[in-house]
């Protein structure tokens, strides 16, 4: 099991004025899984580049159990790379591919054919070997594709969305069978991903990634309910955050006052997000609502999805139940909670 | 759908066009090998009256003819291998990349084809005179370049453009070295169109006439340089057999490349 640590990681583009990465620090426990959570162009494969080996970072560390891995090249790292595209080579057949590292390494025929059955039946797809990759699934080739990354035995794995180009089913099973293997094999993982859903689903830590910086880096459960910033916040699905200033135990905003949890908070300005799903419809004044009109009421299946105006704020409420024009959002003071304000622009594309 | 006099009209059209397609494509190459075989086809016989694989024969024996159809095929050879060995890098990089000055880089590449084949020949007879080179299998085949290169890069271009980097930078984490990442992942998935681009290359060297001419100065005598002799000799029985013997590699060379090309759409097919 190996530790994976980045340090002070920058990585710039020539013709690209923002840097790809910047001053990002960072480290994977052995035998866990982390995910990389961001909007596309935030970083995240990029990453994945510099620690597989394929790119060199312009400034910063990359460790592998505290020894640095810069001078070693991309094909002695043992750090593979599993695509969106499974990437099986056309002209090979299943096993093939999946013995293609071993032969790189001069293995013994016995050897390959060994251990091309035994990542088969780890991706739960014995029988197979003659196959040709452009006979399989989609779902199929992907786990294909883990079995060859996995037969060199590596000692990170590297996820790049390998699920996204996948229907959801299939999806489903496979990032299941992903973490299952991954557990199995104790293999240190980084995930790329932008689904949310997945991240929290699949990972023991999830860090999130915008515009090349990390945002935050904690476990599934915390980073769910208490985002430490804005833009944290934003990429955990956290759209309302209010802004006031903090006066015993009360938020003053420009909507109206509202009772929060200020221990440990500091007197003045402050800024409270809450989650969608933790505020609640009214149709009478009560303590911590705020007066509403509503401007749409969309059915999303396990839920409706309600868009309020609040004086020049808009509102974003999930109920489980469908609510006859209410006039009230309540947002109750334990769901309330704190986030740095760190959003200088507002992220372009939410996740 | 029933069938109407209009898709009648049509398939007799299809079958007039491809008779005469046919008809075009093959009747020289009949007429060639019946001038070939006969010693007298004279107006007003629709066929040789007498016929013989005589002259033919003893044109493939003659040790002038032989010396030139391996002259031809060495010089074509060494060409096409060495277009390809320049070619590959430039076409990667073109083919690839986008950087400033691509353009140029692409207009000087096919500069040599814009010019007349003399005016370039003449020029560069005079430096490798000066070289020493003139003359010789390697002044023909440096000359030859001259235009065989940017069809090579041309044909190399399209190749890499549908060219995914992502299989190499998989192998590579896969633990393949650089060396074997070109032989065991670039070359099986650049095969197909490589042999065409060698195909390119075999026949635009294999039928130069003026640059051999000129550069090779009498001394490196190819099947072109004999074909020309003969027709100004006269015989047609000669002039077939040896326009027959010139036109024998490149069909074989097309009848390869079609083939590597058939099997690359097989290996290709369903591939996402």
């Amino acid at each position: 099991m190996t530790r994976i640590t980045l340090a002070g990681i920058t990585r710039s583009y020539l013709r690209q004025a923002a840097p790809a990465l910047a001053h990002v620090s960072l480290a994977v426990a052995p035998g866990t899984l982390l995910a990389l959570l961001g909007a596309s162009g935030s970083g995240k494969s990029t990453l994945l580049k510099l620690v597989a080996g394929v790119e060199a970072p312009d400034h910063g560390d990359i460790a592998f159990d505290g020894q640095s891995v810069l001078p070693v090249p991309a094909h002695r790292r043992r750090a593979v790379l599993v695509f969106q595209n499974a990437y099986l080579f056309p002209f090979l057949s299943v096993a093939e591919n999946i013995a293609f590292g071993l032969r790189m390494q001069g293995a013994s025929r016995a050897t390959m054919q060994a251990e091309v059955r035994r990542m088969l039946d780890l991706v739960e797809l014995p029988g197979i070997e003659r196959a040709r990759p452009a006979q399989l699934s989609g779902g199929e080739q992907q786990r294909v594709a883990l079995a060859r990354a996995l037969a060199i035995r590596p000692r990170v794995l590297l996820l790049d969305e390998p699920f996204s180009s996948l229907d959801p089913a299939v999806r489903h099973t496979l990032q299941e069978a992903v973490r299952r293997i991954q557990r199995e094999c104790g293999i240190t993982t980084l995930l790329v991903t932008h689904d949310r859903g997945e991240a929290l689903a699949m990972a023991d830590r999830v860090a999130l990634l915008d515009r090349g910086t990390l945002l935050a880096h904690d476990t599934p459960q915390r980073l769910f309910a208490r985002p430490p910033t804005r833009r944290a916040a934003h990429l955990m699905g956290v759209t309302t955050c209010l802004r006031g200033a903090l006066a015993d135990g009360q938020l003053h905003t420009s909507l109206g006052v509202l009772a929060v949890c200020a221990t440990g908070m500091a007197a003045g300005p402050a800024m409270y997000a809450i989650r969608p799903e933790h505020m609640r419809l009214a149709h009478a004044p009560e303590p911590n609502a705020l007066p509403v009109r509503v401007l749409a009421e969309t059915f999303r299946g396990e839920q409706y999805e309600y868009l309020l105006q609040a004086g020049d704020e808009t509102i974003r409420v999930h109920a489980c139940q469908p609510s006859a024009a209410p006039t009230y959002v309540v947002l109750p003071a334990e769901y309330l909670f704190p986030v740095c304000d760190d959003a200088a622009a507002p992220p372009t594309r939410s996740v | 759908m029933p069938d109407t006099i209009d898709t009648y009209v049509r398939r007799a059209a299809a079958l007039l066009v491809r008779v005469i397609l046919g008809a075009v494509l093959l009747g020289p190459i009949l007429a060639l090998m019946l001038y070939a075989s006969s010693t007298h086809w004279f107006f007003p016989h629709l066929v040789p009256d007498a016929w013989t694989f005589a002259p033919l024969l003893r044109q493939l024996g003659d040790p002038r003819t032989r010396a030139a159809l391996g002259t031809s095929l060495l010089t074509a050879g060494i060409t096409t291998s060495s277009a390809l060995l320049l070619g590959l890098p430039a076409a990667r990089v073109l083919g690839l990349r986008t950087f400033r000055g691509r353009s140029l880089a692409l207009l000087v590449l096919f500069l040599p084809n814009i010019v007349p084949p003399l005016a370039i020949g003449m020029g560069l007879n005079v430096l490798l005179l000066r070289l020493g080179l003139a003359g010789s299998v390697t002044g023909v085949v440096l000359v030859h370049l001259v235009p065989v290169l940017p069809y090579t890069i041309l044909a190399l271009l399209g190749v890499f453009a549908r060219h995914d980097e992502g299989y190499e930078l998989q192998a590579r984490t896969l633990g393949a070295s650089p060396r074997q990442v070109w032989l065991h992942v670039a070359l099986p998935l650049l095969w197909p169109g490589l042999a065409v681009a060698a195909l390119f290359a075999f026949l635009v060297s294999w039928s130069q006439y003026v640059l051999t001419l000129l550069v090779g100065g009498g001394r490196v005598i190819t099947l072109p340089i004999l074909l020309f002799a003969a027709v100004s000799g006269g015989n047609p029985t000669s002039i077939a057999g040896l326009a027959l013997l010139f036109a024998a590699p490149p069909a074989v060379a097309i009848a390869l490349a079609v083939r590597a090309l058939a099997a690359g759409r097989l290996s290709a097919r369903g591939v996402p």
